[in-house]
């Protein structure tokens, strides 16, 4: 790639991004299956919020939130792989994908505060910013997987660098122990990028 | 409503210990070397200020603070995202 | 019984955090400390709130949700902060910066 010279390499870049385009318009979920994860995730959220089940709360708040979902169904659920029938997708994301990572999160956010506290009272930092590379290409994937690696033990995302279809994160890392980026990778993630692969692009 | 003994709970001790926390923080917002050690400074505490009214809420069996909690964590991402954004600008 | 060890246990969280942030010596060691402490002693809090509350289901439910939106919430004005400090000119103390590398 560094041989490559340069008017090519915008053109090369181009080239991949529209191949990259088009996987991602043959993986996308239709249009009404959107419509309705979204209207499930707006109306279970309208019931928490506004508090009281009587049957005309319920009725305008359906209303409302059927109007929102059909006017921005692109923004939640753009990101979300092809598979399988809706009610399966429902049932698993609600009750398989969403504790698993909520139940494995609560702990590693348990032992990222120990070790904040360990840090704290013996002062044994030795901190450098690392540069790791991810196989995530949406933007929700990308947003979850930096999130989470804020919380776990003894990270921090500081950007997000999107080129040649390929996406690289930096991150402040409180006790460096390796440089090599694949060994880094595997400390920093761990499991949380199989998770997100299975359900986001 | 509040009740007139705050500490007849045990969650009304965690208020003191917030409250404590809080104003230990404050030496971080007024003092901080930087402008972005004064941003983390107020985040965390408008943060613990969120904590503090949910405990009201519950003390006092008025919920309705909750609301007001969201809302003033609504504020607190707003103003945090609006600050970083003009630390970004202001080289 | 369990509301009050976890009443306790996001106490304590929040003390070392306190410490955290008054100790480290620049900004981003410092947003280590702030952003995983706070995050989790509030959900810690927030969890015990909701199992103590004798109110019905739908009140317990809103506990969570402010549990939930602080922890979506946090990480990512710390990771807005944390930007924004190094566009700013913060320089950090660290033994290997790639960031400066890729970005000069």
């Amino acid at each position: 790639m560094s041989r490559v010279p340069f008017y090519l390499r915008e053109r090369l870049d181009e080239i991949r991004q529209r191949v990259l385009f088009e996987a991602y318009e043959a993986q996308k979920l239709p249009k009404w299956e959107q419509i309705i994860l979204t209207w499930i995730t707006l109306f279970s959220f309208w019931i928490v919020i506004s508090g009281n089940t009587r049957i005309e709360n319920l009725f305008i708040g359906g209303i409302t939130t059927l109007v929102i979902s059909l006017l921005m169904y692109e923004m939640l659920t753009d990101d979300i792989r092809q598979s399988g029938h809706i009610i399966e997708k429902i049932l698993y994301i609600s009750f398989f994908a969403i504790p698993q990572y909520l139940f494995i999160m609560a702990f590693r956010l348990i032992e990222s505060n120990f070790k904040v506290a360990k840090h704290a009272l013996l002062m044994d930092i030795n901190p450098g910013i690392v540069k790791i590379k991810t196989d995530l290409h949406s933007d929700t994937g990308i947003t979850i997987l930096a999130n989470s690696i804020t919380l776990t033990p003894g990270t921090l995302t500081l950007d997000v660098n999107k080129k040649l279809g390929e996406t690289y994160l930096y991150v402040h890392w409180i006790s460096v122990e390796t440089l090599n980026r694949e060994i880094a990778g595997e400390k920093i993630k761990g499991d949380i990028e199989r998770w997100l692969k299975k359900i986001f692009w | 409503m509040v009740e007139e003994n705050l500490l007849v709970n045990p969650f009304g001790w965690a208020v003191i210990v917030l409250v404590a926390t809080s104003l230990i923080l404050s030496y971080r917002v007024l003092f901080g070397p930087t402008l972005a050690d004064r941003i983390v400074g107020i985040n965390t505490v408008t943060t613990k200020t969120v904590v503090i009214l949910a405990i009201f809420g519950f003390i006092a069996k008025e919920y309705f603070f909750l609301d007001l909690a969201v809302v003033l964590l609504m504020v607190n991402a707003v103003g945090g995202l609006i600050l970083a954004k003009y630390m970004e600008g202001a080289r | 019984m369990i509301e009050y060890f976890l009443l306790f246990l996001g106490e304590s969280i929040m003390i070392f955090g306190t410490l955290g942030i008054l100790r480290f010596p620049d900004v981003y060691t410092r947003l280590h400390a702030a952003t995983k402490c706070d995050t989790g002693g509030a959900m810690t809090i927030l969890i015990a709130l909701a199992i103590a509350s004798e109110a019905s289901l739908l009140i317990k439910l809103k506990f969570l949700v402010l549990a939930f939106l602080i922890g979506l919430i946090n990480p990512m004005v710390s990771h807005a902060i944390a930007r924004g400090a190094y566009k700013y000119g913060i320089k950090p103390e660290v033994v290997v910066d790639m960031y400066a590398r890729d970005n000069p």
